[in-house]
């Protein structure tokens, strides 16, 4: 800057009015080495020009000459009024830019054509001129009473402040490892998420979408699991306030499918549009006043507030489409494959006639029910070999396309309008948005309409309020579905009446079809009733309705010059409804009134046996009618904070800084579920009870409808104290004190203490540095710190739960308290200890910019259980006692790298590696917890890890897979509810090890092109679960059928299992080999992957033109999102390596193209 | 200054008071126990529920090696009277814990009747908790500890009596002496028999009723071996000491059932009379007890139920059913599936568990009638029971005497041949419960179990001082500072 103003100064020596202007004018009267030019002053007397000092030595850029130099001032005035204008650097006005005098509290914001007036600015005063998203600028206007200035984009520059939610930090002075990522870079237009836009964005942070059906929470980790059974997802703060999970989905159940997980995503009920930025918290220092609940780290996010000045309006539209899922991208057989496989099932003896009494059939078992006699004595199919070799060739050719029956190209619009507006005394930021989705397959879509009003207000010179209102509306469809139930027995997840529509087209034979020759639906057989998948998901859906509103007040009071009173207080009231509807002709309601053979009397499940006549015959309970189940879940919560804040600068050196506050949260949960028998759709809404289906319920020992409620509770004080010398040295220290309900109503348990500090060393500053020109910024941080979270314990006192007693007859049961956990007198908070050490440098202006933080941490006194003596009643005990140490290293890598006039390029590189490690705890993990997809969690080995079955060769008998089993022996059968683990092979760990994103942005003239590429590796996934003892006409088979074991000696040649005949379907009995096939060596990938995340090319209409049509902006953009998978495990095979496949309502993560309109008026 | 700091002070002082109550919310719908209802249901959790039966029958002389049939190492594992590694359902590990979870519930219960501000009005929960804990332990000793003997029992190790609730992860334990067990249950069951009142109970069967309580007294002297006791108990369990009628009906409604559904599913239902107390237990048995490799076959139903019984000369009106024409059962256990969930396929099997029958009081009686001289009553009780269990019985020809009990078992003591008979008489009755293991440990009996490998065949033996009939206790008891039993 000095050497800006000096070139300046030469221009204005040349310019003859510049005695005319009131701008400060340098006049230099010798160079060294050159001779004295002309004095444009001499022989002119002035009043108004005194010479306003003596000889100074100025520098300049790489020449350094030495100038020596007089500068004439026009005469001190005492006060002098600023005017100017503040714009991009291509001349675009910039609003709510903030001026202010440094040092001094006095301040202004630019209105909507950049134009700014400043009052009562001394001659001497250093003008200090920023907003977010640009390098700020110093300048001293030195008598100059109009400044024209144009800001620099910022490029991660240490002039920004970090927020942490409770206080707002410069950079400069700031010790904890943060990211601080403006709204724009992050946005993905036509993502509504803004947790899955954070992908690959900030190092340390990894994102995965193991489903994407909106509503549902990505698995989003802050340097990677702190805690073993406890959350490992970081806390979501906004405006300051924590936003509290509506329902809590655990580790495991984010990937289950289940239709709570789609209340899953705390964020889904933010407009991204709202938003300034986010700032993610990654140590202890940063994440310090967040006490104990801070051990995951923590994302706050800034919404957007209104800007002095006239009305501004912007308008964003997108609009998406997304792209259907292709067979060719699956390893699926096609119809004619598969019907040869059915033949060989055939001549195996599966299919014979006999399937006609199967839970399922298809294809086959079709034909067999064509060729029995209609209700007119009709043959639809003659029992002749051509007719039934006709029928079957005709369903070879079929191949369904399920993918296209079930799926559609969305469209998707969002339509955000906000407008801000105000004064100097109050600022008003409005805005709505509506987004509807039609639908990705043709049971889903999503509406939600959000609303955010924010007005703040400058009372007086001390006080100031503010006011936050934001509110959402969903409403969304999806295919019906229950809870998946883990069936540990057969090693599977058992979810009836799963209508999927990705799992159905994955699964299912592309010989069915959806209609038949004559254009009518065709019925196959599912829960031994009538299936048709499309019929079913118009009578089978479940709809979700969301009511979010949080109402906020801000205000905070200058008590004195260095002293002020911040309040902050919200209430936040969710309601969310889940109707599942299952109408009566829908597959679901039928197969309850299935019983049509004896044989099927016997085998359908649905069916009421009635234990106080044991020999008879089941019956039907659900007569007419289908279900109408409901479940609500409501969350209210109030978060109240005071904290008072004192600042002064003492000597122009010492900087204090020290905040004190007290907080109080309260969250009422409520979470009931009621199942509605026999509603009667098509018959005026009617209820038609059977009594037995009651009694059913009842006898089973479950309750027909079910309530349970949760108190949260929360207190904490906190003191933090920041102290910079010369602005060389921070030193930075926070204690806090929670205190929760959580861990049960005792005492002892209630309170924790945690603490951190941390201190950084600005090298820049020092002396030596002021001649590395090269250098921006050169940073030192390092920091050491307590923070907690609350374990998945609560009996700081005895739990007691009222259960039923589990007696054969009704007549003998009766209600008893069971003894759920003992007291335990030592519970307490999980802990972790983190260890942070970075170094953020930046150079050549912003060509080049860089953030390393090394870390190591060590969670301590984690819940886990431990198996003891049993002899105070509980033989199994969650106590703390578990460790787990993590350690990682994150790097951002970044820079203008080219800044032309016409054409620019920007880059930035994210690397984020966390390796964890458990190295204590003694739980009993059965082999089915440590294989299945999600992963367990063992000593020695990192969180969430996967283990498989040893495979050990294919039996040359038959061809059925052979495992090492809990014993160590060779067997066809491994009991999965073993404990005996020591012959599992582990494979590693299921979360990344390594994640990241390369995101690259080119600019010429006005287009900007973006692309984005994300990446991940050092985790092993489980295949999907495609191999079943008994297949039926229903399944779609992977192409890896077609190098199964057909004869003995493949063995020998084949790894691929053969397909069982009835008769060794027969002696395999009660094991489940092909199950445990799943779980075995052979059905392990890598995870690792590098997708192309973001396409996208931007237009913004230049100010010229803008001008002439009356915009502020216009921007037009042309995005894809998640184009291209670049790299993953070839034994993938179409397997997205994020996605569970777990069925219900899960989707994997789509393809999209959006085109998105930015307006500003 | 100062003063604002003080102000400061107060405020703070104030806030956490005041946080103390705002924290002292309880975080869900957990209960309180604050009610004598709350006590009363808290009881219900206060019995242990495993089933004992499957492991102690395994290693009786009841069973054999068939050769036939699915193995299972809960079988197995007694059958070859080997420590077992199994941990769930019929292992006795799972007993030992459900025991201790049995006696936790029961001494909650006696924190809350303590602290309760009636608690005079909590007598009859007082006695039933202190019954039900002297059951338990009663049970554990048995089991895991060497069995009850006067001259050995003041060193022989016992088991944890635990009486106040552990409120510690880790918490260390004593084993003290079986003696020590002894006297502890005998001063809880004595102190809550008297405070049992049956008015309290909503289901009295699945509750320490008067009858039942006084039934385990009648089985604790007898263990103990003070049989004047053992009768004075004996006599109180039963009302007006009218077994015949509460005896169960084999040869007369039993007879007339004729579903085998039907059969089991009564044998453990509270309507019977003979059932004094039951148990619900998540238990196997009832899969396992007729199917699998080990088990009753049938030469040991010659021996069980010989024809004609040689005393009476009757047929056992007992039905004895066959699987596959080796396995012998006799249908009494039955299995009740609790499904996880409305419509799931899977579950966790139950088995209802007679804990004290009328049976048994009536032979607890004769053995104690025998050994204190009155033979005459001793025959009168085995008398009434043979009543109830012979097709076609006649008083006058199927009548036991001294005479032909001192022939069959070809004796002139009386006494000798009255205990041989009651023995055997409880060895028929209670087949697949398991009882016929405390027979073996109190007469010190050896027991030698057929070992089938291809053609060849050999036998192993539990000796009468075998280590082996003390069950080990779960490893995992030495983190409490229990040692384990010698092997």
């Amino acid at each position: 800057m000095k050497t800006s103003l000096l070139r300046k100064s030469i221009r204005l020596l040349t310019s003859a009015n510049c005695i005319k202007s009131s701008i400060p004018v340098i006049l230099f009267l010798t160079v060294i080495g050159l001779k004295l030019p002309a004095h444009p002053l001499s022989g002119k007397t002035s009043t108004d020009f005194k010479i306003g000092g003596t000889d100074k030595n100025f520098e300049t850029g790489k020449t350094r000459n030495i100038y020596k130099a007089f500068y004439f001032q026009k005469k001190p005035v005492a006060d002098t009024v600023i005017r100017g204008r503040v714009t991009t650097k291509d001349g675009v006005p910039l609003q709510g830019v903030s001026i202010t005098v440094k040092g001094k509290n006095k301040g202004t914001t630019t209105n909507e054509t950049g134009a700014f007036i400043l009052s009562g600015v001394l001659p001497s005063s250093t003008v200090v001129i920023s907003i977010i998203g640009f390098e700020s600028q110093e300048i001293k206007p030195a008598g100059r009473t109009s400044l024209i200035v144009a800001l620099e984009p910022g490029a991660n520059t240490l002039t920004d402040v970090v927020v942490t939610g409770f206080q707002n930090i410069d950079k400069k002075k700031f010790t904890g490892a943060a990211v601080t990522l403006k709204a724009t870079d992050v946005r993905m237009d036509g993502y509504t998420d803004v947790s899955r836009m954070l992908e690959g964005k900030a190092a340390g942070v990894s994102v995965q979408n193991v489903s994407s059906t909106f509503g549902s929470a990505p698995k989003v980790r802050i340097r990677g699991a702190t805690s073993i059974n406890g959350d490992n997802k970081p806390l979501w703060v906004v405006d300051g306030v924590v936003l509290e999970d509506i329902v809590n989905i655990s580790n495991d159940q984010l990937s289950s499918g289940d239709p709570t997980t789609l209340l899953g995503s705390p964020v889904a009920g933010i407009n991204a549009n709202d938003i300034e930025s986010f700032d993610i918290l990654k140590d202890a220092a940063a994440t310090a006043l967040y006490g104990a609940r801070a051990m995951n780290g923590v994302v706050v996010i800034t919404t957007k507030k209104g800007r002095s000045g006239k009305p501004s309006i912007n308008y964003t539209g997108n609009f998406s489409t997304q792209l259907k899922p292709m067979y060719a991208d699956f390893n699926i057989m096609n119809s004619a494959q598969q019907m040869s496989l059915l033949a060989e099932l055939e001549r195996k003896g599966v299919l014979t006639t006999g399937i006609l009494a199967n839970e399922n059939y298809g294809v086959y078992g079709k034909m067999y029910s064509l060729l029995n006699p209609d209700a007119n004595g009709n043959f639809p199919l003659q029992n002749t070999t051509e007719a039934k070799n006709a029928y079957l060739k005709k369903a070879a050719l079929t191949n369904t396309d399920w993918f296209n029956t079930l799926f559609r190209n969305s469209l998707m619009q969002e339509h955000s309008l906000s407008i801000s507006s105000g004064t100097e005394k109050s600022q008003h930021f409005f805005s709505t948005s509506f987004y509807n989705d039609n639908g990705w397959t043709i049971a889903d879509n999503v509406k939600r309409y959000t609303l955010n009003f924010r007005n703040n207000y400058t009372l007086s010179d001390r006080l100031t309020v503010g006011f936050l209102t934001t509110a959402s509306v969903r409403q969304q469809k999806v295919p019906g579905t229950l809870k998946r139930v883990s069936n540990p027995v057969t090693g599977e997840f058992d979810r009836d009446f799963d209508i999927n529509p990705f799992g159905f087209a994955f699964n299912t034979s592309r010989t069915l079809s959806e209609y038949d020759e004559t254009g009518k639906l065709q019925y196959y057989q599912r829960n031994y009733a009538p299936f048709n998948v499309v019929k079913e998901l118009q009578n089978n859906y479940i709809d979700i309705s969301v009511l979010d509103l949080k109402l906020q007040g801000e205000l905070s009071y200058k008590i004195t010059k260095n002293l002020k009173y911040d309040f902050i207080g919200a209430l936040r009231y969710v309601k969310s409804t889940q109707e599942h509807q299952i109408t009566e002709g829908s597959n679901m309601a039928n197969a309850y009134r299935s019983a049509g053979t004896s044989g099927i009397r016997n085998k359908n499940k649905f069916l009421y046996r009635d234990p106080d006549n044991p020999g008879s015959q089941p019956i039907i309970v659900l007569p007419y009618g289908g279900f109408y189940n409901r479940t609500e879940d409501r969350l209210l919560n109030f978060d109240v904070r005071n904290s008072l804040n004192y600042t002064n600068t003492i000597a122009d050196k010492h900087n204090i800084n020290i905040l004190l506050g007290q907080q109080v949260k309260y969250a009422d949960r409520q979470n009931f579920n009621n199942t509605g028998y026999g509603y009667q759709y098509d018959n005026g809404g009617i209820p038609f009870v059977d009594y037995r289906i009651l009694k059913q319920t009842i006898e089973s020992s479950f309750p027909y409808y079910d309530m349970t409620k949760n108190y949260d509770r929360f207190a904490a004080f906190y003191l933090n104290a920041q102290y910079t010398y010369d602005r060389k040295y921070n030193f930075y220290g926070t204690v806090r004190y929670d205190g929760s309900n959580q861990l049960g109503s005792s005492r002892n348990a209630r309170w924790l203490p945690t603490w951190s500090f941390g201190g950084s060393w600005n090298i820049d500053e020092e002396g030596f540095m002021k001649n590395v020109n090269a250098v921006d910024y050169l940073k030192l941080r390092a920091s050491y710190g307590l923070t907690a979270s609350l374990g998945p314990a609560t009996n700081s006192n005895i739990i007691l739960k009222s259960a039923t007693t589990n007696r054969t007859f009704p007549t003998e049961r009766e209600s008893v308290l069971q003894l759920i956990n003992l007291e335990n007198a030592d519970l307490t908070w999980e802990k972790n200890y983190q260890t942070n050490l970075g170094l953020d440098g930046g150079f050549f202006k912003g060509k080049l910019t860089f953030s390393l933080d090394v870390y190591s941490r060590k969670s301590f006194d984690l819940i886990s259980t431990i198996k003891v003596s049993g002899i105070g009643g509980e033989a199994l005990k969650a106590a703390n006692y578990a460790d787990l140490t993590s350690r990682g290293a994150e790097l951002l890598v970044g820079g203008q790298v080219v800044k032309r006039k016409n054409w620019g390029w920007r880059t930035s590189l994210t690397f984020g590696y966390n390796d964890t490690k458990i190295s204590n705890v003694k739980n009993h993990p059965l082999i089915f917890d440590l294989v299945k997809a999600e992963g367990g969690n063992t000593e020695g080995h990192p969180v969430s890890s996967l283990f498989s079955v040893k495979f050990n060769g294919l039996s040359h008998t038959n061809g059925v897979p052979l495992f090492i089993n809990q014993e160590g022996k060779q067997s066809t059968d491994v009991y999965l509810q073993s404990d005996s683990i020591q012959y599992l092979k582990y494979e590693g760990p299921v979360d990344p090890k390594i994640t990241g994103g390369f995101a690259n942005t080119f600019t010429y003239k006005s287009f900007s092109l973006y692309i984005f590429i994300t990446y991940q590796a050092g985790n092993k996934i489980r295949l999907y679960p495609v191999f079943k003892t008994s297949y039926s006409d229903f399944n779609a088979f992977p192409k890896e059928f077609n190098d199964r074991w057909e004869m003995p000696g493949d063995e020998s040649i084949t790894k691929v299992p053969s397909i069982v005949d009835a008769f060794n379907r027969a002696q395999i009995g009660q094991a489940y080999p092909y199950n445990n096939y799943n779980y075995s060596t052979e059905r392990v990938a890598d995870g690792g992957f590098v997708r192309l995340k973001t396409v996208s090319l931007t237009y913004n209409m230049e100010s010229n033109s803008l001008k002439r049509i009356g915009f502020n902006n216009v921007s037009l953009t042309a995005a894809a999102i998640n184009p291209l998978l670049i790299y993953s495990d070839p034994m993938l095979k179409g397997q997205d390596p994020e996605f569970y496949n777990s069925g219900g309502v899960a989707q994997p993560i789509q393809k999209q193209i959006t085109l998105s309109l930015k307006l500003g008026l | 200054m100062k003063k604002s700091f003080q102000l400061f002070y107060c405020c703070l002082l104030l806030v956490i008071t005041g946080c103390s109550k705002y924290l002292g919310k309880e975080p869900d719908n957990r209960v309180s126990v604050t009610t004598p209802q709350k006590i009363s249901q808290l009881l219900g959790s206060a019995y242990p529920k495993a089933n004992y039966q499957s492991f102690a029958e395994m290693m009786t002389d009841n069973v054999t090696d068939i050769t036939e049939g699915p193995l299972d190492n809960r079988l197995t594992d007694p059958y070859f009277f080997a420590d077992s590694h199994e941990t769930q359902e019929d292992s006795p590990e799972f007993y030992w814990f459900r025991c201790y979870t049995a006696i936790a519930a029961a001494n909650q219960a006696l924190v809350s009747i303590k602290a309760s501000p009636d608690s005079a009005l909590l007598s009859a929960q007082k006695g039933e908790a202190l019954v039900a804990r002297a059951y338990s332990h009663f049970m554990l000793v048995n089991f895991f500890a060497k069995f009850y003997n006067d001259a050995t029992s003041t060193s022989d190790p016992g088991v944890p009596y635990v009486t106040e609730p552990e409120t510690v992860v880790i918490k260390q334990y004593d084993r003290k002496t079986v003696k020590y067990v002894y006297d502890m249950v005998e001063n809880d069951l004595i102190t809550g028999l008297a405070l049992i009142n049956d008015n309290n109970y909503v289901q009295p069967k699945y509750h320490f009723n008067k009858s039942a309580a006084n039934a385990f007294a009648s089985r604790f002297y007898l263990y103990k071996k003070d049989y004047a006791r053992v009768i004075q108990y004996a006599n109180q369990s039963i009302t007006n000491n009218n077994f015949a009628a509460n005896l169960r009906g084999w040869n007369t409604t039993y007879a007339n059932i004729s579903d085998v559904n039907q059969l089991q599913s009564t044998y453990a239902k509270a309507t019977e009379n003979a059932n004094l107390l039951l148990v619900e237990t998540q238990s196997l048995w009832a899969r396992n007890f007729d199917n699998n490799r080990y088990g009753l076959d049938a030469s040991i139903q010659r021996i069980l139920f010989k024809r004609p019984e040689p005393l009476t000369g009757a047929i056992w009106a007992i039905k004895q059913y066959s699987i596959g024409s080796v396995h012998i059962l006799v249908p009494k256990i039955n299995e009740y599936f609790v499904k996880v969930s409305v419509n799931a396929d899977i579950g966790d099997p139950y088995v209802m568990v007679p804990l004290f029958t009328a049976e048994e009081v009536l032979f607890n009686r004769a053995e104690a009638y025998a050994y204190t001289g009155n033979s005459v009553a001793a025959i009168a009780n085995l008398n009434t029971y043979a009543s109830t269990r012979f097709s076609n019985y006649s008083a006058t020809t199927n009548n036991i005497t001294a005479a032909k009990i001192n022939s069959y078992y070809a004796t002139s003591n009386i006494r000798d041949g009255l205990i041989k008979a009651i023995l055997d008489y409880r060895r028929t009755e209670f087949v697949h419960e398991g009882m016929r293991w405390f027979d073996i440990l109190r007469y010190g009996m050896p027991v030698t179990h057929k070992v089938v490998l291809g053609q060849s065949s050999s036998l192993i033996t539990l000796t009468a001082t075998d280590n082996r009939k003390v069950w080990q206790i779960p490893s995992s008891a030495l983190l409490s500072g229990i040692a384990l039993n010698p092997r």
